[in-house]
Parts: structure tokens; sequence; C-alpha cells
């Protein structure tokens, strides 16, 4: 292998979120530090006979409102995922003061999502005009006005980050990343390599998801990922856990304003914390399970290390994908004790998920924008509903309570359906 | 640029609706052939656009897939994989003892659209009587009607991840949607791969998405799509004049990247490096493109990161979809860049495979690739379009159309725009 050039350092200069427990970081993280759960029935359809009927929805008065001209010109093309992460970048730009940067085509967006799901009235709609042999009533379907064009638009992923780019003023590179569970982290991964390659000063990063109606969601209770076997909807979650059995799908969004540190400095603007690495990595295992011995889970992880210059022992806290499938919780434990050998059962490991679900192409901003804050504030997020203990979980999973320790250094992972991997390293700024 | 920081092009792979394989398109693009057909697989009655520019013949059967992986794929998957074997046959990373964990994959993804036919059992199971549908069945039973493996299908990445399996892939990776910026972008994030030594070889570039009636509407409705009734000339006219509009193909185009001096050490053959790259986004206020002016900052960055200046384009290889606001944009742009120069040769693949979307990037890469190594730029057109173009004003450039122009072309700017405002730039240059 070559020699490494010097990379330019990548900070964070803002960030924002709305999940299923706020409608801002701040309201997320004390909720999330006090143990409380963001799951409960879903309300947003009609889930009877399912056997899942629990999620972590994001409240629609939290949304920002398309209050002005140029915005509501955007609206009827703007899926629900773009609307919660329009939420989340309000936040992050104002923090960074982003409208202050002058150079708009050196600030570009990365961005983590999948468009929105078809919704059952639609599809019905739709078949009224299909024979089932492949022919098509089209002027009978546009007739109908019962399908609405824009739906086209608000399933194409680049949509909503074209209208990112419309609404921010952002002229420079423009990422639409559709790697599942992986995105959010993979978006904000691959737009600090845009930076350190001096093709950007800034970028908007993160990802966004709403998978909760019922087309989005029965796709997921029928390859049986959903946590199906709980007595209360908080406790659904339950990531390593001996009595976990599915994931709890949940919406949100998560947006971190990267930027180079020069440019940063140079402006003035307050340095949040630095993303230190980034590492990503395939299964090439099979396509419905995840690698017995976590080698893509590893590799992600110790490339993100290297990336960051750093060695496991220089790692103090772990946020985990900890999803709270049987498969996931097993392999991750595995990649963890890997990665860390001796020291892995003294490294703090949370999930996130535990509280607020799973946001799929959000939940790695999410828990980026969660380990960083809990850096500010020396606080440790728990897993909470930890209560019966697996062998083969054998970790300090922060059980239950949150932990008031000062760590500076963090890995945050996120393990995408498929066998795609990604893992942020994240630092508190040292000037 | 430093010999060090050189990334080379040591195999590409090629499937489209002119040829299952590089030489096979390319023996066709020089005859002038197009695979511009009418649409076979459903009625386009009813639609504007009858035509596409589809694979034909392709089954999981004759790439050796097992009828359970078969289950979930589809027209975009098989070609992914076929470009991929290809590329990594002429690469040969494993043959060269390479890990994979040490290759890296980057693609650009088409949309990856519901088929009715999925989801028809259920909405069947759960019609009332009166024909009607009878919600509270199908959110109780009819749901189950649908093939357990089906969510995995409607995942952007899953065949990603596939190919990723079927050529034993484990490094770092990303994918992108889902037009062409989408393949470029995979392609530059490939290239900062290598040089930041995260990967010893990496392959980048992305499939089209399948030729359907979603596909067809979502072009019609973001009215891109050239108006044909089926019958005469049916391909894309890039900057041309008369009816406007592009024509859909279905292909893929993947290329083997690795750092010059890792090829050197392999012994592995080589011809091109890929030396700058710009993107940027701006859309049209009127219409599916990205404007001018972003066009040509795109264009200046890849020319700046590559250190050349536009007297050293020898060719560019446009965009050219075919439709008004992207070949204006372009035209404008490529214009405003190389300033004075009229005679700069200028093709296009989309009249002749299609707007392959994702996959265009790489595709163009990779005829990019050949017109170096030849000598010999395909026609975009097999009638001579120029003096007909020039009593309209002409494009500003030299269309080759007509006859295979022989000219030794040594450095080729490659661009690629979306229908949502983003645009990319890369530079290709002869290492010989």
């Amino acid at each position: 292998m070559p020699v490494k050039k010097t990379k330019r350092r990548v900070v964070i200069t803002g960030t924002g979120m709305v999940s299923p427990l706020g409608r801002n970081c701040a309201e997320t993280f004390d909720k999330a530090a006090e143990g409380i759960s963001g799951i409960d029935y879903i309300t947003s359809f009609d889930t009877t006979g399912l056997p899942c009927r629990i999620g972590g929805q994001v409240r629609d008065e939290w949304l920002a409102a398309f209050d002005d001209r140029a915005a509501g010109r955007l609206e009827r093309y703007s899926s629900r995922g773009l609307r919660l992460m329009r939420t989340a970048v309000i936040e992050a730009a104002v923090q960074a003061r982003l409208n202050e940067v002058k150079d708009r085509e050196r600030v570009g967006v990365s961005l983590g999502s999948h468009g929105e799901n078809i919704s059952v009235g639609e599809m019905s709609d739709l078949l009224r005009f299909y024979d089932g042999r492949g022919q098509w009533d089209i002027p009978g379907l546009i007739k109908s006005g019962n399908y609405s064009p824009f739906q086209l638009y608000l399933r194409k992923p680049d949509t909503a980050t074209s209208i990112l780019s419309m609404l921010f003023d952002c002229r420079g590179s423009s990422l639409s990343l559709v790697s599942a569970c992986a995105a959010g982290a993979q978006a904000i991964g691959e737009a600090a390599r845009i930076i350190q390659d001096g093709k950007a000063d800034a970028m908007i990063a993160g990802g966004c998801e709403s998978t909760l109606n019922f087309m989005g969601f029965i796709g997921f209770v029928l390859i049986k990922a959903l946590s199906e076997k709980y007595t209360t909807p908080q406790t659904a979650s339950r990531p390593f856990d001996r009595k976990r059995n599915g994931f709890v799908m949940s919406e949100g969004a998560g947006a971190v304003i990267l930027e180079d540190l020069e440019h940063a400095r140079s402006r003035g603007a307050v340095i949040l914390g630095e993303l230190l690495g980034y590492g990503s990595s395939a299964d090439a295992y099979r396509i419905t399970d995840t690698h017995p011995k976590a080698e893509g889970a590893f590799i992600a992880m110790t490339a993100a290390l290297e990336d960051a210059s750093l060695s496991p022992e220089d790692i103090e806290y772990v946020n985990a994908h900890g999803t709270s499938t049987t498969q996931n919780d097993l392999v991750e434990s595995l990649a963890i004790r890997r990665v860390f050998g001796e020291r892995a059962k003294s490294v703090p490991v949370s999930s996130n998920k535990s509280m607020l679900g799973h946001t799929i192409a959000a939940a790695g901003a999410i828990e980026c924008i969660t380990t960083l804050m809990g850096m500010h504030r020396s606080i440790m997020l728990p897993t909470i509903n930890h209560e019966f203990r697996d062998p083969k979980c054998d970790l300090d999973y922060v059980p239950n309570e949150a932990r008031h320790t000062p760590y500076r250094r963090a890995l945050s992972n996120s393990f995408g359906f498929g066998g795609q991997n990604a893992c942020l390293c994240i630092g508190a700024f040292e000037g | 640029m430093k010999a060090d920081t050189q990334v080379v092009i040591t195999g590409a792979g090629l499937a489209c609706s002119l040829g299952k394989d590089t030489a096979e398109t390319w023996k066709a693009l020089l005859s002038g052939e197009t695979g511009v057909k009418p649409v076979r697989g459903f009625d386009t009655a009813d639609f504007g656009s009858r035509v596409a520019a589809q694979v034909e013949g392709l089954t999981p059967g004759s790439l050796g897939i097992h009828p359970r992986d078969a289950r979930i794929m589809d027209i975009h998957s098989l070609l992914l994989m076929m470009a991929g074997r290809e590329a990594f046959m002429a690469a040969h990373p494993v043959h060269s003892g390479m890990l994979g964990e040490e290759m890296g994959f980057f693609a650009g993804m088409g949309m990856i659209d519901y088929k009715i036919d999925d989801l028809m059992p259920a909405v069947l199971k759960s019609l009332a009587p009166d024909g009607s549908m009878d919600y509270h069945t199908f959110y109780a039973r009819g749901y189950q009607e649908i093939h357990p493996l089906w969510p995995l299908s409607v995942l952007n990445n899953i065949t990603f991840c596939q190919v990723a399996i079927d050529l034993g892939i484990r490094g770092e990776n990303s994918v992108f949607c889902p037009h062409a910026d989408g393949g470029m972008i995979a392609v530059t994030e490939g290239i900062r791969n290598l040089r930041e030594a995260r990967s010893r070889l990496v392959l980048a570039g992305g499939v089209s998405e399948k030729v359907s009636p979603l596909s067809l509407a979502r072009g019609h409705l973001a009215a891109i799509l050239k108006i044909s009734g089926g019958t005469g000339d049916s391909r894309c006219r890039p900057f041309g004049e008369g009816d406007k509009g592009t024509v859909l193909g279905e292909g893929a185009g993947l290329v083997a990247l690795e750092l010059r001096s890792s090829a050197d050490s392999r012994s592995v053959p080589y011809s091109v490096m890929i030396s700058g790259y710009g993107h940027a986004c701006e859309p049209l206020d009127n219409g599916p493109a990205p404007t001018a002016r972003v066009i040509a900052w795109a264009m200046n960055q890849a020319l700046e990161t590559a250190s050349l200046r536009t007297d050293d384009i020898d060719l560019v290889i446009a965009h050219g979809d075919g439709t008004l606001h992207g070949d204006r944009s372009e035209k404008e742009a490529v214009t405003q860049v190389f300033s004075g120069r009229g005679d700069l040769p200028v093709f296009s693949s989309k009249a002749a495979l299609g707007h392959l979307l994702a996959a265009a990037p790489a595709v163009d890469i990779i005829l990019g690739k050949l017109i170096i190594e030849n000598g010999i730029i395909p026609p975009v057109l097999p009638e001579d379009t120029r003096q007909e173009d020039a009593g309209r004003g002409g494009p500003g450039f030299n269309l080759v159309t007509g006859r295979p122009l022989k000219k030794n072309v040594r450095k080729i700017m490659i661009n690629c725009q979306s229908y949502e405002g983003q645009c990319s730039s890369v530079i290709l240059e002869s290492v010989a």
C-alpha cells in the first residue's frame, strides 16, 4: 500500500435531529439520557392483524412548516423523509451559521435515504388499471386522477437531495446514498472524504427515513426482522438482551454540518467535534445473513480506526448498531471482541435503538450526533431493557441507566441489509 | 500529477443493448448500429415514447445464477454482474493474491421499482364481492400472499451486495442513486479511496434501471422522453434540432481502478488514467437539468484537478442526452469552457445506447478508453448532420456524425448530469 498523504481535518460545526423522542438534538438526548423509550403503538396506519404493531413515530407538529414561498413551491415534491430531514438540517444549519458561508459552489449535500413507499390505496388504484398480463390502461389511470404523479418523485432518493441543495443554496457535490441501514453513516463518511479531497469547504450530511406506512412496514414483517414478542411497546427493543426478538421500526432524521477545520476557524465557527475516521466494508457472504465471524463489521471498524490513525486502546466508547435482532447483536458483539481483544469487556458499548428504535438510513447520523453530545455532557447513553443476560453477548452494554463518564473518542457502527457496513470514528475537538 | 497518485483502468466491463461485453459493443458502435427499438415486454400503446434500448436474451441461468438467488434479481442485477465479471476477468486481482478486504466497490444504481405482479396476489386476495379493495382483509391476511423475499428485491442496495458476494469484494464501498451523477460520483469516490490507500483495487461504475411502465411514466412526468410512435429513426438526437427528448436504455458499466504503481507491480496492462474530476449541483428553474453555470464549474474543476488547460483536451464525451434543457445547458457550458474551439470533436453515446442513467458515466469512460486505444471516434449518428446543424447555427463544436472519425486522442473530458440539477465531469488521459 502507498503512503497516505496528510489529510485535511474534518470538524462538525452543526447538528440537527428529529426523532421519536424529540423535535431536536437536545430533547432527544435529554430523554434518552433518562432511559425513556420513544416506542409506542403505531397510529400512522392501521396495524390490525399484523404481528408487530409498534414503532417510533415523530409527531407531525415537530416538522418544520413550508412557510415561505420558495419552500412551499417544493412541498408537493417532498416525501415525509425529506420533511424530517429538512427539520434536522434547519437546526444544524442555524447552529453552524451555514448561511454565512459565501462560496456556495463549495458547499454540498450528502444524504442517505430511500424515497417514499407506495401507499396501499395508490397500489390498489394502480391495479385497477392493470390486467395482470402486462397490459395497462394508462388513459383510464390518468382520467381517474387517483394516482398522483408526484408519487414518482417522492420515490426517487435524489429528489430529496436536490431539494435540500435548493433550500439551503448548496451548489457543490450532491450525493444520494441508498445503502440501507448504513446509508446515514456512509453519507457522513463520503462527505468527509470530499472535504478531505479539497472539493468542498462544508457539507450537509446525514440521513432520513420514514417507513412507518403499511407497504414500508410489511416488508420487514415479511422477512421477520421486526420484534413480535413484547409485553409493552417500550420494552420491545432490547439490544443484546437474551429475550430480544427483532428490531422496532422508527422514523427520524439526523444532520451534521461537516467542515474543513481551517475553513471553520477562518469564519469563527464553533467547533463541536471532529470526524476522525470512517471505514466501510461488505460482508460478501449471504444476502439474507450477516457474516457469522463478523468479517464485514470487523473490517469496517478497523478501517475507521486506521483512517483516524488510532488504535483500539484509544477508543473509550462504542455506539453500537445494536438492532435487537438475534443475529446482529451476536455478530456485533463478536466484532467488538475481535477489534478490542482482551480489553473488549471493559469498553462501554450501548445501543440508542433500545430507546429510539431503528431509523434505518437516519440511524447512523442520529447515533453520530448522540455520541458527540455524550462527549460534551460526559454521558454515555444507556441500553435500556437489558434484563436477561445473553452469555454470547458478554460486553459492558451500559445497561438501563446512563453512565456519567467523560470520553473523548468513540466508534459508531452501522450495518446494513445485504451486508454493507460503515463505522465512524468521532472525537472531541482538540485544537 | 505525481506517479504515486495516478489512477489507471486495469479492467472494464460493459453490458448493454448493443453487446454483452465491451468488444461486442465497440464493434457495433463503430458500425453505426443502435440498440433503440420498439419496447418489448409490455404494451406501450398509451405512452408517448414507445422505444428504448433494452437488453435481450439475458437470463439468470445464462450467468450460472442459482434460482434461489434469482428470485430477488432482475435485469439490472444481471447486467451489473456481467459487467463486474468482465472487469474482474481483465484486472484479475485474485490471481495476484489480492484479498477481498483490499478491494473496494462503488456504484450508482438506477431506480428499483415495485413490480406490480409481485403485489397483485395480495390485492386479489383482498377484493370485496363488489370488486373494491377490502382494506381490513388486506391488512389482516392479504399481504401474506406477497413473497417473503419481496422486500429485498426493492431495496436499492441488494443488487450491489449480490455482485459483491459474486466477486468476493469486502472492502470499502458505497452505493449512490439513481442518475448519471450517481455513477460518476461512484467513480470519483473510488479514485479517492485508492489515493488514500484504503483499497488496492476498486470496482466502480453503475447500472441503469429496468425499462418498465414505471420508468417510462417517470420519464414522461419529468418531460425528458422523446415522443415517438415506434417507427422511423426513433433514437435521440444529442444537440440536434427537431423532436427533443431522450430515450431510455438498459446497461451497466464497471471499471477496475488501481494506482499505477499497483498495476505496474502486478504487471497488469493499462492504457488510460483518470486524472481529474469535478461535481456541482444547481437545478434550472424551468427544466429538468443543471444550469450551464454549474456544468461549466464542474468541467473547470475537472481541468484544474488534472492540471490541464482547455487546449489540452482532444475530445469531449458529452452527456448529450437529446433533451431540450439538458442539451441547451451543456452546449452553453461546453462552448463557454472551450471558447473559440469550434473544431473540438464531441461525441455522445446516447443515440446508440439510449440513456443508461447511473451506468452512463462508466460506459462513457470505457468508450473513451477504447477511443484512445484505437484512435477512432464512433459517430453519434450514422447520418452526417453537420451541414444540417450548420444551417441552424451549429452546436458550436464538431459533433461527430456520419462516419467514425480517425483521430489521435490522448485527453478526453467526459460529462454527465441528472434531471435534478447534479452534474459531474472527469478527465481521461492516455498514459502511453
